[in-house]
C-alpha cells in the first residue's frame, strides 16, 4: 500500500514575547521585546499508508492540533520534514487541498443564513468539479446521509446532527484522498455519532480513503480507527493499532456477575471490588496476579450466577494511563 | 505517490477562478437578500442620513451667509449627497469578517480550499454590494421623487452606475487593507474608523471636495478616497464626459493599486500567520 | 446595589486594559476619528459661517457633550452596545438566577477601550472649543449627565425589541446608529417631521439639543426639560425592558438565529 502521510522529524517551536509587568514594562516590550521559545512539536515522525484510519489524540495542549496544522499546509513546521499525497504541505498547500477533506467539529464551512446546496454548488466551483461528477457524488452522498428533505433549508434551521451530515457531504464531494477529521462528532446524539462513525469506516474500506481523527470521545477511536498516535507535550508516546493498545497497557479485565444472591465474594490476590447495584458484583482481575479461569470458577462455585460479562476495560482508562504513565516519567 | 490535482496541475486557470468568483459573489447576493432586516436597516439609515444632510445643506444655501454658499447648485446638495451616501452605505464591512477570521481562527477553513482566501471572501462581499447598489439606488431614486427634485437623465444614471460601481471596488479594496490589518493589530475599529474619515473628508461625503481650497482640492481627488466618492458624486454638480473619463481613469488606476497592495500585505499576513500559527 | 455594580464595571474596565498595547491602539484610534470629523466642521464653517444661528463654537459644544456621552455610556455602561443580541441568545437565563437585577448586570458586562478615545476628545471640545469658561462648566457636566441618561436609556428601549422581534439586533444597532445620526447635527437644522422623530422615537433632541440650549441658557424652564426628558426616558426603558424581561420568563421570546 502506498504511502499517503510520510513525516520525518517534524518540530514546532513557537517564540512569544516574554510579558513584562508594570507601564514601564509595556513600553520597554513595545521596543525590546523578551522572546521565549516553546516546543509545541519536537520530531515527531510517523507514516500513514492508503486506507488507513488513524486517531490522533492527546490532552489538550499536546501538540495534536499543530501537527495536523503541519500536515495540512497551514502551519510551517521549524524544521523535520512532512510530505502529504506526494506533496509538501508548506509550499503545495492550494494543490493538496483538491486531495484532501476537512470537517471541523466546532467550526462550520457552510453559510448560516443560505441553504447546503447553495453552499456546495460553491464548493463545486471551487474545486474546480465538473458538473457531471459534482451531480453524480452529489446524489450518492444526500442518498447515503438521507439529507434530500434538508438540503434546501437554511443551514441554521437544521439541527446539529442533520448540520453535521451535510457538513461532511461538503467536505467529500471532491473526492479527496485524504480525510481530516477535527472533532466530528462532538455535541451529537447517540444516533447521530453512530450514522457519521458507520459512515467514515464504510467509506474508508470501499473507496479507499485515508482518514485522520481527533476527538475526546474515546468510542470514535474503537468503533473507526485501526491505528491510535498518541501525542503528549508534543512528542509520540504511543502508535500503535487500537487492539494492541489495550493489550499492552492493561492487563485487566472487568468481570460482570448477575447473581440471584446480594452479592459475590471472589477473595484472590489481583481481584478488586468495584461499587455497584444489588445483585450486580463488578470486579476487576490483574491478569498477571490471576488467571480469569480461578476468578469465574471461585464465583461459580457460590451458586446463583445469573449471568457473566468479561470485558477489556474502557479506552478511556486505557488513555488516562498512558497520559498518565508518561507524565510520571 | 504523488498526487495530482484534478486541473492545471494545482494552478487554477483564469476561467476557473472566475466560474469561482462568480459563484462566490453569487452567494454573497443570495445571503445579503436573505437577511433583508439588516438591508432595511440600511435603506432606513440612508434615508435618514439623506433628510438630515439635505436639510442641513437646504439651511446653509437658504441663508447664504459666505460667498461659498452661493457656489452651491440651486437644487441644493441633497442629489449630491444621495450619490455619496449611495456609494458608501453600499461597501460592505468586509473588515469585521477579516478581523474575525485572522483572530478567532477562521482563516484555516479558507486555506484548506484550493482557491485564494481573498477570493472566496472578497467575491461574496462584491455580491453583497452590488445588491446593496441596487436596493439603496431604487431608494434613493423614490426619495428623489417623492421630494419634488428632478430626476438625473438616463445618461447621467448610467454615468453615476459606472462610476458608483467602480466606486465602490475602491472602498472595498480600502477596507480590504483595513481588515488585512488584524495580522498585526488585534482589532481593526481604529484603523476603520480612520479610512472613513478620510474618505468623508477627502472623498467629499458631505460636500464635493471642490469646495475646498486649491491645494487641498489638488490632493484630495488624487487620493483612493477620492476615487471612492468624489468622482462618482461630482457627476452631480458639474456633469461631463471629461469628468466621466478621468474618473473612471483614476478609479481603475487605484483598483488595481489597491488590489495590488492587499495581494501583497495578505502574502506577508499570511507568512507571518503561518509562521506563528493561526 | 451601586456597590455591586461598581465592582463590575471595574473588572469591565481592567478586561478592556489588560491587553495594553491594543487599549492604546483603540484609544487613540478613537480620538483620531473624532479629529477627522472635527476636522470636516472645521472646513464647513471655514466656508459657510454659520447655518441656522449656530456657530461653530456651538457645533463644538455639541460635539463635545455627544462625544463625552457615547465616551462615558461605551466605558461605564458598555453592555448597552449587545444588549439585543445577548438577549437573543439567552444569555439572561444565566443572570435571572442570581439575586441582582438583570438590567445592571446585563449594562455592566462590558467595557470599551475605544470609548475613551470619545471621552478623551469630548472632554477637551468641551473644556478648549465650546466657548465655555469655569462657570458653565459644571452646568455641561449636568448636560452630559442628562443627556446620558437619555442616551443609555433609549439604547436599552431599542435593546428590549429583542423580548419581541427576532430580528432585533440589527434592528437595535440601528435605532442607536439613527440616533448617533440625529445627535450629531446642528439642531437648527431639523423642522417638521424630523424635528418630531429628533424629540420622541430617536430621542437626539433631549440627548443633545437640550443639554446644548441648557447650557447656553441655564434657564430652570430649560432644565426643568432636560431632567424631565431623562426622568421620562429612564423610566419608560426600565418598564419597556421590564415587560420584556416577564416575556422572556414565560418563555414568550424569539431564539437567537
Amino acid at each position: 500500500m502506498s504511502q499517503i502521510i510520510a513525516v520525518r522529524e517534524l518540530h514546532k517551536a513557537y517564540r512569544r514575547v516574554k510579558r513584562r509587568r508594570g507601564p514601564l514594562g509595556a513600553v520597554r516590550e513595545l521596543f525590546s521585546p523578551d522572546y521565549q521559545t516553546q516546543d509545541a512539536v519536537s520530531r515527531v515522525s510517523f507514516t500513514v499508508s492508503e486506507g488507513e484510519r488513524v486517531a490522533i489524540i492527546g490532552p489538550n495542549g499536546a501538540g495534536k492540533s499543530t501537527t495536523l496544522k503541519m500536515l495540512s499546509g497551514v502551519l510551517q513546521p521549524t524544521s523535520g520534514s512532512a510530505e502529504v499525497l506526494g506533496l509538501t504541505p508548506s509550499r503545495q498547500r492550494r494543490a493538496l487541498a483538491y486531495g484532501v477533506g476537512v470537517v471541523f467539529g466546532q467550526r462550520s464551512q457552510l453559510w448560516a443564513e443560505l441553504s447546503a446546496r447553495d453552499a456546495f454548488l460553491l464548493l463545486r466551483r471551487i474545486y474546480d468539479q465538473d458538473a457531471d461528477v459534482f451531480r453524480r457524488r452529489l446524489g450518492e452522498l444526500v442518498e447515503r446521509f438521507g439529507i434530500a428533505n434538508i438540503l434546501d433549508q437554511p443551514v441554521r434551521q437544521l439541527s446539529l446532527g442533520q448540520r453535521m451530515r451535510c457538513e461532511i457531504t461538503a467536505s467529500l464531494l471532491h473526492g479527496p484522498k485524504l480525510l481530516f477529521l477535527d472533532e466530528p462528532t462532538i455535541g451529537l446524539d447517540i444516533t447521530a455519532k453512530a450514522a457519521i462513525r458507520d459512515f467514515i469506516r464504510e467509506q474508508s474500506r470501499e473507496a479507499g480513503q485515508t482518514v485522520l481523527l481527533t476527538s475526546h470521545d474515546t468510542r470514535d477511536i474503537e468503533l473507526v480507527c485501526e491505528r491510535v498516535i498518541v501525542i503528549n507535550e508534543g512528542r509520540i508516546v504511543v502508535d500503535q493499532p487500537v487492539a494492541e493498545l489495550r493489550r499492552r497497557f492493561l492487563s485487566r479485565k472487568v468481570i460482570t456477575i448477575q447473581s440471584a444472591t446480594p452479592t459475590v465474594t471472589v477473595d484472590l490476590p489481583g481481584v478488586t471490588r468495584r461499587a455497584s447495584e444489588a445483585h450486580t458484583t463488578i470486579l476487576v482481575v490483574d491478569t498477571v496476579r490471576v488467571r480469569i479461569e480461578q476468578v469465574i470458577a471461585m464465583a461459580l462455585a457460590q451458586g446463583g450466577i445469573n449471568d457473566v460479562t468479561i470485558e477489556d476495560p474502557p479506552m478511556e482508562e486505557v488513555i488516562h494511563e498512558i497520559y498518565a504513565a508518561h507524565a510520571s516519567r | 505517490m504523488r498526487f495530482m490535482p484534478p486541473t492545471h496541475r494545482g494552478e487554477a486557470s483564469f476561467i476557473n477562478v472566475s466560474a469561482s468568483a462568480f459563484a462566490a459573489a453569487r452567494l454573497g447576493a443570495l445571503q445579503a437578500l436573505a437577511a433583508w432586516p439588516v438591508l432595511l436597516g440600511r435603506v432606513m439609515f440612508y434615508l435618514l442620513i439623506l433628510v438630515v444632510l439635505a436639510a442641513l445643506w437646504d439651511k446653509v444655501a437658504a441663508e447664504q451667509v459666505t460667498p461659498l454658499a452661493g457656489m452651491l447648485p440651486p437644487e441644493g446638495l441633497a442629489i449630491y449627497i444621495g450619490v455619496t451616501e449611495w456609494v458608501t452605505l453600499s461597501v460592505v464591512a468586509i473588515e469585521r469578517g477579516f478581523e474575525d477570521d485572522i483572530r478567532n481562527g477562521g482563516l484555516e477553513p479558507y486555506l484548506l480550499r484550493p482557491k485564494s482566501y481573498l477570493l472566496q471572501r472578497v467575491a461574496p462581499a462584491l455580491g453583497e454590494t452590488m445588491v446593496r447598489l441596487v436596493v439603496l439606488g431604487m431608494a434613493g431614486l423614490a426619495a428623489v421623487a417623492m421630494s419634488g427634485r428632478p430626476l438625473p437623465a438616463p445618461g447621467a444614471l448610467l454615468a453615476l452606475i459606472v462610476l458608483g460601481g467602480l466606486g465602490c471596488i475602491v472602498g472595498m479594496m480600502l477596507y480590504v487593507l483595513v481588515g488585512l490589518a488584524a495580522f498585526w493589530m488585534r482589532r481593526v475599529l481604529p484603523a476603520m474608523l480612520i479610512v472613513q474619515k478620510l474618505s468623508f473628508l477627502l472623498g467629499g461625503l458631505v460636500a464635493p471636495i471642490s469646495l475646498y481650497p486649491d491645494w487641498l482640492f489638488s490632493i484630495a481627488k488624487a487620493t483612493p478616497f477620492g476615487a471612492h466618492l468624489y468622482w462618482v458624486g461630482v457627476q452631480t454638480v458639474t456633469p461631463s464626459a471629461r469628468l466621466f473619463c478621468i474618473g473612471i481613469a483614476w478609479q481603475i488606476l487605484w483598483s488595481m493599486v489597491l488590489g495590488a497592495l492587499c495581494a501583497l500585505v495578505w502574502q506577508a499576513g499570511l507568512q507571518k500567520a503561518v509562521r506563528e500559527g493561526l | 446595589m451601586l456597590t455591586t455594580y461598581a465592582m463590575q464595571i471595574i473588572a469591565a474596565i481592567r478586561i478592556s486594559f489588560a491587553d495594553r498595547i491594543n487599549f492604546f491602539l483603540q484609544m487613540t484610534g478613537m480620538a483620531v476619528n473624532n479629529g477627522f470629523f472635527f476636522l470636516l466642521w472645521i472646513l464647513f464653517f471655514a466656508g459657510f459661517r454659520s447655518v441656522g444661528g449656530w456657530q461653530f463654537d456651538d457645533v463644538c459644544l455639541l460635539l463635545g457633550i455627544i462625544m463625552t456621552v457615547v465616551g462615558i455610556a461605551g466605558i461605564l455602561f458598555g453592555g448597552y452596545r449587545d444588549m439585543a443580541a445577548a438577549i437573543l441568545r439567552g444569555e439572561a437565563d444565566a443572570l435571572l438566577t442570581q439575586p441582582k437585577p438583570v438590567l445592571a448586570r446585563l449594562l455592566a458586562r462590558e467595557s470599551f477601550a475605544h470609548a475613551w478615545g470619545d471621552l478623551v476628545t469630548g472632554t477637551a471640545m468641551l473644556a478648549t472649543l465650546a466657548g465655555l469658561d469655569a462657570t458653565r462648566m459644571p452646568l455641561a457636566m449636568l448636560g452630559v449627565g442628562l443627556g446620558l441618561t437619555v442616551y443609555v436609556s433609549a439604547s436599552v428601549a431599542f435593546a428590549s425589541l429583542a423580548f419581541w422581534i427576532a430580528g432585533a439586533r440589527s434592528l437595535a444597532r440601528d435605532l442607536t446608529d439613527f440616533l448617533l445620526l440625529f445627535s450629531s447635527y446642528p439642531g437648527s437644522i431639523y423642522t417638521g417631521a424630523t424635528k418630531l422623530i429628533a424629540f420622541t422615537i430617536l430621542p437626539a433632541g433631549f440627548v443633545v439639543l437640550a443639554p446644548v440650549e441648557f447650557v447656553r441658557q441655564p434657564t430652570s424652564g430649560n432644565l426643568g426639560i432636560a431632567a424631565a426628558a431623562a426622568i421620562g426616558y429612564a423610566s419608560l426603558a426600565m418598564f419597556v425592558f421590564h415587560q420584556g424581561l416577564k416575556q422572556y420568563q414565560c418563555g414568550r421570546t424569539p431564539t437567537s438565529s
